[in-house]
């Protein structure tokens, strides 16, 4: 009780003096983020955002972690010109459809040439759309495999480069499961097979042609239900994880943030036995692997645009990704991070990491990339889950429909 | 006789214009943007009729209504089934009756998208209840259930009656209670079986409590949302896509509210013609003036 | 008189065994989460799935101390009980006149009523945002609990309509006779007597605001004003799904209505099946 009154006592001094001086001056920034796994981390940059600007408050309004949820309701506020919306996360599809609709502040005055120089290129061409910049990258992301190293020793073999070779070493492993991945019907699924289908030399937008339908294929027939248990068709990257990390499958299709985890013996039973390479290529082919990451923007219609430029400017600066960097252990966007000692001991990956970063391969950049997503996600669930599926037709409907939507939008609808 | 009348519209007032403001000009509003095509991409253009057309010939849209007329069907029928069965036995007395009525509210009482959280871990392929019970220890037989059309479809109606079998249950209960016992005395007396008594006596009596049951769920089945939501998002392929969520994906994923207001219009359409029609088997006198 | 006996004991083992099954299914899964949520971390991913569990609160802390339930907690309980408050209030208001006195377009006005509940909801979100956003109520209380009480309005009329159409004319005249104002035999007569509908009704807007998911997701990005649904909506991690502090966290956001249920069963059965429901 007594310690209560302390505290009590202590937090309405620290109120009634640590308040700014000139209230009234002082600007309120609202930024819509998700809900952060590590909210120390970005306590500390709130910190020391409002240390060197102690003009700006900022508030941080916190969304779900489902990038669906967060892109509805962030569509919600911004169609609707919430002027209380200052600055928000992006995930890397939307800047082309945050753009197309005018809600997005262009940032070619204010982002220097120099300074757009130091972040990986896919990821500025993620956040520009028709020559202008809508957004700055934060965090990047891409797809990469993870392996069982003590089974592959035991075997003598290496990480494998082909597809046919993993194959070929999963069933040697001795692991009940050669493979894992997310092929529920979500954005995900469009991650993985992208990989695949690109891979196989095909692209996204063109699902119908003969490239895309054997990849598909491959996948259908090689993969699910022999490779990989049935039930991937519903995993996301949590349950994808747990099967890897408890032991059940030799390889793990998933992004970078999982080698954190499956190093944690508190969490994992196979810490200390996890490698991380390349996602294999097909024959004659190359190792294909999807761009995520987040970027933030800013509202074209905030009534602070200078101070939420100084916000932007503040988190996505060296020294804040190197922060999250080492706290959370979140990529960073910038390239020269990759270099730095104290990054790469909090994360010893990410050197190996750097190469595939820099040539990770976006999704289609289209403002209506959720139809065409929906359009995909649609089709590989209906041909991945049936095993005598009729994959040239559902591939050929498919891409109709893409066209289809693709005409409409041309038309300006 | 004017000051009732008078006192009548003023008591009426306040929720009137608060069903007016917040419910009836957006409804209005949104079947004045079905006639629209409303992207963000471009101005709000008027085009009369054609996102209809565009639903009428939509192959997913198509398969959608055919998804959800059979979740209707299929659940409503398994729910009025059991929400009887249910009535049946907790219309007897026996110790601990209200413990019992009690534990059959629950499962109405439970949030919706916890429910679904909840079967969604139960279905899990690796460490999921139902296969706990299906298979035992044998995880190798362990299946998941909501990768397959058929599983998935099935787990989405099994939630659905699971959460709402109560409450039909509650309105028959309600419906058996007010049979008079005489009824049952004289047809002991005239020596008929539990079977006959229940065909001839229990089930046309309970008729209009029944169709009331039936009223209220078609009308909210038509509508299932949340347990597609946190389940399933439509999937495998598209297997459990119904009109809300589908309507919900081109008004909020895909910003097309001209579109996704024309599938809410054609789901309250269908509602409502189901509705007239249940109401016209029940009776409309609820509508009727009183005596 | 043996086969009589028998009789009895199968029907009465059947009756019990019908019982068991119907207890099973409806407590079933709401059991496995409570036992979930008290089983400990490491019980959680085991494969097959345990059955009994440690008795572990690790769970209960964690959501409370880092998901700041206990707000949403608080946020839910206020937003209900204002809205159980306004719909009834205002259901009554509205309900009394609709069934007893003699207003213009009575049976417009009720068929419209119930045709505003019937219109999916997903799709008038957009234009209670827009609304709630001009009148700067977004991320405030009355924001949720205004749309709540228009979208829970036509059943709580519709609930006591029916309900007051059964109580007997006599009644009101009596009270009228001897000189009390329609109003006051509202309040002296009518509500005493249709208590368990009233109960029903204010039941029923309870769990619907305690429950409501969509409206609240949209409305709400403040965490000082967000509800369980949306607490709980928002706690699959980036890309963790902890299901040990979600089961807790369900346990938590179902508890009070269960209790409540448990508590007021009578109550709940006896308006339902008073008046409600007469063919």
């Amino acid at each position: 009780m007594r310690a209560m009154r302390w505290v009590i006592g202590a937090a309405v001094l620290l109120v009634g003096c640590g308040g700014t001086p000139d209230r009234d001056r002082v600007i309120q920034l609202h930024v819509l983020v998700w809900k952060a796994n590590n909210p120390h981390a970005w306590d500390e940059a709130l910190r020391r955002f409002h240390a060197a600007h102690p003009g700006i408050r900022v508030v941080l309004e916190e969304g779900p972690n489902s990038s669906t949820q967060l892109h509805d309701l962030l569509a919600q506020k911004l169609r609707n010109r919430d002027t209380s919306l200052d600055a928000f996360l992006m995930d890397v599809v939307w800047p082309p459809e945050f753009a197309a609709a005018g809600w997005t502040l262009p940032l070619d005055n204010r982002f220097s040439e120099e300074d757009r120089s130091r972040f990986f290129p896919g990821c500025m061409s993620a956040v520009t759309y028709e020559g202008a910049i809508h957004g700055v990258p934060f965090f990047t992301d891409s797809g990469v495999l993870y392996y069982r190293r003590d089974l592959l020793a035991a075997r003598g073999f290496d990480p494998p480069r082909t597809w046919n070779e993993l194959v070929e070493q999963a069933g040697k492993l001795g692991a009940r499961w050669g493979f894992s991945g997310q092929f529920r019907q979500y954005e995900g699924l469009v991650c993985n097979m992208l990989e695949f289908v690109h891979a196989h030399g095909g692209d996204l937008m063109h699902p119908s042609s003969p490239v895309a339908v054997e990849a598909v294929r491959f996948v259908r027939d090689r993969i699910i239900g022999t490779l990989a248990p049935r039930g991937v068709l519903t995993y996301q990257e949590q349950e994808s994880l747990d099967l890897f990390k408890s032991g059940g499958a030799a390889f793990l299709r998933s992004w970078p943030y999982a080698w954190t985890i499956l190093e944690d013996p508190a969490h994992s039973e196979v810490a200390g036995r996890v490698g991380i390479a390349r996602l294999p290529a097909f024959e004659g082919g190359r190792s294909v692997s999807t761009l995520g990451g987040w970027s933030f923007g800013i509202h074209r219609h905030s009534r602070h645009p200078d101070e939420a430029w100084a916000f932007v400017r503040f988190m996505t600066g060296p020294e804040m990704q190197r922060h999250f960097a080492i706290r959370v252990g979140k990529a960073p966007a910038r390239r020269e991070l990759y270099a730095d000692p104290a990054v790469l001991e909090a994360n010893p990956h990410f050197a190996e990491l750097r190469p595939v970063f820099e040539t990770a391969t976006p999704r289609p950049r289209s403002p209506i990339y959720p139809r065409i997503s929906h359009i995909l996600q649609r089709y590989f669930h209906q041909a991945l889950s049936d095993p005598e599926s009729a994959i040239e037709e559902l591939a050929r409907t498919a891409e109709e429909q893409i066209e289809g939507e693709m005409a409409r939008i041309a038309a300006a609808e | 006789m004017d000051d009732p009348r008078r006192l009548g519209q003023v008591l009426l007032l306040p929720a009137l214009l608060l069903i007016g403001l917040l419910l009836l000009l957006p409804i209005a509003s949104t079947v004045i943007t079905s006639l629209h095509i409303d992207t963000p991409f471009a101005p709000k253009r008027f085009v009369g009729l054609q996102n209809y057309a565009q639903l009428r010939d939509d192959p997913v849209a198509r398969g959608t209504i055919e998804f959800t007329i059979l979740f209707v069907t299929v659940s409503v029928a398994l729910e009025i089934l059991l929400g009887l069965i249910f009535a049946l036995f907790i219309h007897h007395r026996f110790r601990g009756r209200g413990l019992v009525r009690a534990s059959v509210l629950v499962p109405w009482a439970i949030p919706t998208v916890v429910a679904a959280v909840m079967w969604k871990y139960m279905l899990n392929d690796q460490y999921g209840f139902i296969n706990l019970l299906l298979h035992g220890g044998h995880i190798e037989s362990y299946r998941a259930y909501l990768a397959d059309p058929g599983g998935a479809r099935f787990a989405i109606i099994l939630a659905d009656v699971w959460k709402t079998s109560s409450f039909a249950a509650l309105l028959i209960l309600a419906g058996l209670q007010a049979i008079p016992d005489e009824l049952y005395e004289a047809a002991r007396v005239d020596g008929a079986g539990p079977i006959r008594t229940f065909f001839f006596i229990t089930l046309p009596l309970l008729r209009p409590a029944i169709l009331v049951a039936l009223l209220f769920r078609i009308m909210d089945a038509f509508r299932v949302f949340d347990l597609v939501y946190v389940m399933t998002q439509g999937a495998p392929g598209g297997a459990t896509q119904v009109l809300q969520f589908f309507g919900y994906q081109k008004m909020f994923p895909e910003q097309q509210f001209g579109y996704g207001s024309a599938v809410s219009v054609v789901v309250f359409i269908i509602v409502a013609i189901f509705s007239l029609l249940t109401v016209r088997l029940l009776g409309s006198r609820i509508f009727e003036e009183s005596s | 008189m043996m086969p009589a006996l028998c009789n009895r004991i199968l029907r009465r083992s059947g009756f019990v065994l019908g019982l068991v099954i119907l207890l099973l299914f409806s407590l079933g899964p709401f059991l496995w989460i409570l036992v979930t949520s008290l089983k400990s971390p490491a019980q959680i991913a085991a494969r097959p799935p345990e059955l009994w569990p440690a008795f572990d609160f690790t769970f209960f802390r964690t959501v409370f101390a880092q998901h700041s339930f206990a707000r949403y907690a608080l946020n839910s309980l206020v937003v209900a009980t204002c809205t159980t408050a306004a719909a009834i209030t205002l259901g009554t208001l509205a309900a009394y006149p609709l069934a007893r006195l003699r207003v213009r377009f009575r049976r417009t006005l009720l068929a419209l009523v119930l045709m505003a509940s019937m219109f999916p909801q997903v799709a008038i979100v957009g234009g209670i945002y827009r609304m709630l956003s001009a009148a700067g109520l977004l991320n405030t209380y009355p924001g949720l609990i205004l749309p709540y009480t228009a979208l829970t309005l036509p059943l709580a009329i519709w609930i006591l309509v029916s309900f007051f159409r059964e109580i007997p004319p006599e009644l009101e005249e009596a009270a009228l006779v001897d000189g009390c104002g329609p109003l006051a035999a509202l309040g002296r007569i009518i509500l005493p007597v249709s208590a368990p509908a009233v109960f029903t009704a204010a039941i029923l807007v309870f769990i619907y605001a305690w429950n409501e998911f969509f409206f609240a997701l949209l409305i709400t990005t403040d965490p000082a004003v967000q509800t369980l649904p949306v607490g709980i909506a928002k706690f699959p991690g980036e890309y963790e799904i902890p299901w040990g502090d979600l089961a807790a966290a369900a346990v938590v956001a179902t508890a009070p209505l269960v209790a409540m249920v448990l508590g007021l069963q009578r109550r709940i059965i006896r308006g339902l099946t008073a008046g409600a429901v007469k063919g």
